[in-house]
């Protein structure tokens, strides 16, 4: 190798700072000693081990991702030779995956304590999924968003098909990996389409390495018309309404949130959408904000048509999981319009970051009592199962009614906060049409989150020969549900609590 | 010599292609198959794509065909009798198909407006030094400089996604454990 090769190929090396993505490194740690650790520790003792060292590892992996963000400046930095770059709002989702993760480790134990599944992998496949979406966000390059993305997808077609003893979570897993790969590969297409057309070195900008977001933003610029930087955006912006369940890629949804074990429709829910939505916003203002008075029309509408569809679909649903996901359709619907405000107003970043904490803070509440009550027929859980709740489980219900108040939107909630700054957020971009049609969404959506609520409260008392003998419901459950109400209602009442909005 | 040999493996690419479309038996089909994938690897080689080459013969004609054998013995498919020509789909799928050929070739070849030819930026063995990114390269040595400067933590993450489906394929197919307490 000649000095001058050396020379060019330290270059790259430099800027591998193994260090900024310390926490990520320790998660892929943490998942890999779990698999060690089942491999050497008794059977008995690592039953119970094992969900303790998954959630107290990534508190612990938390607390240093905590402290580093708060020493962090506040300028964008770039790392890798440009392959993730890391801002403020990265910071934030970073510490919102590992949140996620680790609510989604504990409605595990929940869940796997009433089935006879293999235990281990599904905790180190969560933590694998939290990882590469922490750096999914921070990605600024198209291979590193591949990459990052498809680690994610592979490890979720897993977990959906989980509990392979039930046909309806096989026939979800199969129809996951199906439509996944189906949106990984027009994704794809659309990437390579981009990474073709400039690359072409007739035309204006054209580089060398033009998957770099930075690079390709040039390229965009300058050639808007161009017939397939068009196409190109368009099947990459399909690639990533596929995830976050927008509406002309949205039939997947109901059926995948029903046949998915509980936690990890939780997971689908509120992580992968939340992920979706950064790289979305990410794309939108990074490399393709050169085209967005081609795009913006388009995501207007999908826009509408999601909140549209999400809600009046949902209405007449029993099935409480696929409530879930039809009113989550919805859920991405608003943070769309989000999105397309913060190509305008810049703090429209932070209402959808907030919006997306209120979301996560409300639908884990209402997805850990769904967990507990569930019995081992996990995708059967219609709203008759919760007729009399009040009566049989009074703290359950609370807790429910909270974080259902808080996913319609109710004031005092924080829910309600999060929808405000949206719709300020919209109404200040100019996008009243969009907001017109939120608002009709919003006041659908209560009907159904309150016919779930009085299912509960004032629902038929149930005939008792079926009662399901009661999980021994813990302190620690307690607690964490409890926790879960409390922020929703602390977000409620002061928004400043989350330091989110500048 | 090399214009003999691109002749002799694209038509053995062609006749094998033709020859795995209409075998009614599917195990002459994937032969036939492994037969094209291998005749497209020398193509590759009269380009000087070695890397290219390699990779099609161990992937495609090694790993992916056997997959295919596997799953034909374990599906144990009957010879189809049936004539291709007498199902409707199949023919009307064929017809359109030759049509978009034909559209294709006379507007390439008899059509005023030829196809764009690029210019090419020339092939180097390895990259120097200009400070843009590595230039266009075919050989093995620079795949590997690029992924281990350059795509380290891509590189890194691809390794995660193989475990997390490894371990999926384990969990997924494993026979359930009896009950342990």
């Amino acid at each position: 190798m000649n000095d001058l090769l050396a020379e060019f190929l330290r270059g790259f090396t430099a800027t591998n700072e193994w260090t900024v993505i310390i926490p990520e490194i320790m998660l892929a740690i943490l998942a890999l000693g779990m698999l060690g650790a089942e491999m050497v520790l008794p059977k008995k003792s690592a039953q119970s081990l094992i969900p303790r060292l998954a959630m107290w590892g990534q508190a612990l992996i938390l607390v240093i991702l905590v402290t580093a963000g708060c020493s962090y400046g506040g300028d964008v930095k770039s790392y890798f030779s440009g392959m993730i770059e890391q801002t403020d709002v990265t910071h934030m989702m970073r510490a919102f995956f590992l949140v996620c993760s680790i609510l989604v480790c504990y409605l595990g134990q929940i869940y796997l304590s009433k089935q006879t599944l293999a235990k281990t992998e599904f905790y180190h496949l969560v933590i694998i999924i939290a990882a590469a979406m922490m750096l999914l966000v921070q990605s600024a390059h198209f291979v590193m968003l591949f990459v990052a993305l498809e680690t994610v997808t592979v490890a979720f077609y897993v977990l959906v098909a989980y509990c392979r003893n039930n046909s309806l979570s096989l026939e979800a897993g199969l129809k996951y990996l199906v439509l996944g790969a189906l949106s990984s590969g027009i994704l794809l297409f659309g990437i390579v389409l981009l990474y073709g057309v400039a690359g072409n070195p007739e035309l204006a900008g054209s580089s060398h390495d033009s998957l770099a977001y930075g690079e390709l933003a040039h390229f965009i610029n300058l050639n808007a018309d161009n017939l397939l930087v068009k196409v190109g955006a368009l099947l990459v912006i399909a690639g990533v309404c596929f995830k976050i369940g927008a509406v002309p890629f949205q039939i997947w949804v109901p059926d995948v949130y029903q046949g998915a074990p509980t936690p990890v429709t939780a997971y689908l829910a509120v992580a992968s959408k939340a992920a979706g939505f950064i790289v979305l916003l990410k794309l939108l203002t990074g490399p393709l904000a050169g085209l967005s008075e081609f795009l913006v029309p388009v995501l207007s509408v999908i826009a509408a048509v999601t909140i549209l569809f999400g809600n009046i679909t949902a209405v007449t649903q029993r099935n409480v999981k696929r409530l879930m996901g039809l009113s989550g359709i919805a859920h991405a619907g608003y943070l769309l319009v989000g999105v397309i405000a913060a190509l305008t107003i810049d703090w429209a970043v932070y209402a959808v970051i907030f919006y997306l904490v209120t979301y996560l803070l409300a639908s884990f509440a209402v997805f850990g009592v769904m967990a507990h009550l569930a019995n081992s027929a996990d995708a059967n859980q219609e709203l008759e199962h919760y007729q009399d709740l009040a009566r049989r489980r009074p703290f359950l219900s609370g807790i429910l009614a909270c974080g259902l108040g808080s996913l319609a939107g109710i004031p005092p909630l924080g829910g309600f906060i999060g929808k405000l700054f949206l719709f300020v957020a919209a109404f200040q971009a100019g996008l009243y049409g969009l907001l017109a049609v939120s608002v009709i969404g919003v006041v659908i959506s209560i009907y159904y989150y309150f016919g779930w609520i009085r299912e509960c409260y004032f629902g038929a008392q149930l005939a008792e020969t079926e009662t399901v003998e009661p999980v021994p419901f813990l302190s620690a459950d307690r607690l964490m549900l409890g926790a879960l109400v409390v922020g929703t209602v602390a977000i409620g009442l002061v928004p400043a609590v989350l330091p989110i909005i500048p | 010599m090399i214009d003999i040999l691109f002749y002799v493996f694209a038509a053995s690419v062609l006749i094998s292609a033709f020859v795995m479309v209409i075998s009614p038996n599917a195990v002459n089909c994937a032969m036939a198959m492994i037969v094209s994938f291998v005749g497209t690897a020398a193509l590759f080689v009269l380009l000087e794509a070695y890397f290219l080459a390699i990779l099609q013969v161990l992937v495609y004609a090694g790993a992916v065909m056997v997959l295919f054998l596997f799953i034909i013995m374990l599906l144990d498919v009957d010879k189809s009798e049936k004539s291709y020509l007498k199902d409707k789909m199949t023919l009307g799928a064929s017809i359109i198909g030759f049509g978009l050929i034909v559209v294709l070739v006379c507007s390439a070849f008899l059509g005023g407006n030829h196809l764009p030819e690029p210019s090419l930026l020339p092939v180097m063995e390895n990259p120097t030094g200009e400070g843009v990114g590595i230039p266009f390269t075919t050989s093995t040595k620079s795949f590997g400089y690029s992924l281990f400067t350059k795509y380290m933590l891509p590189f890194q993450v691809a390794g995660f996604l193989l475990l997390a489906a490894m371990i999926g394929v384990i969990v997924v197919s494993k026979k359930n454990e009896p009950e342990q307490g």
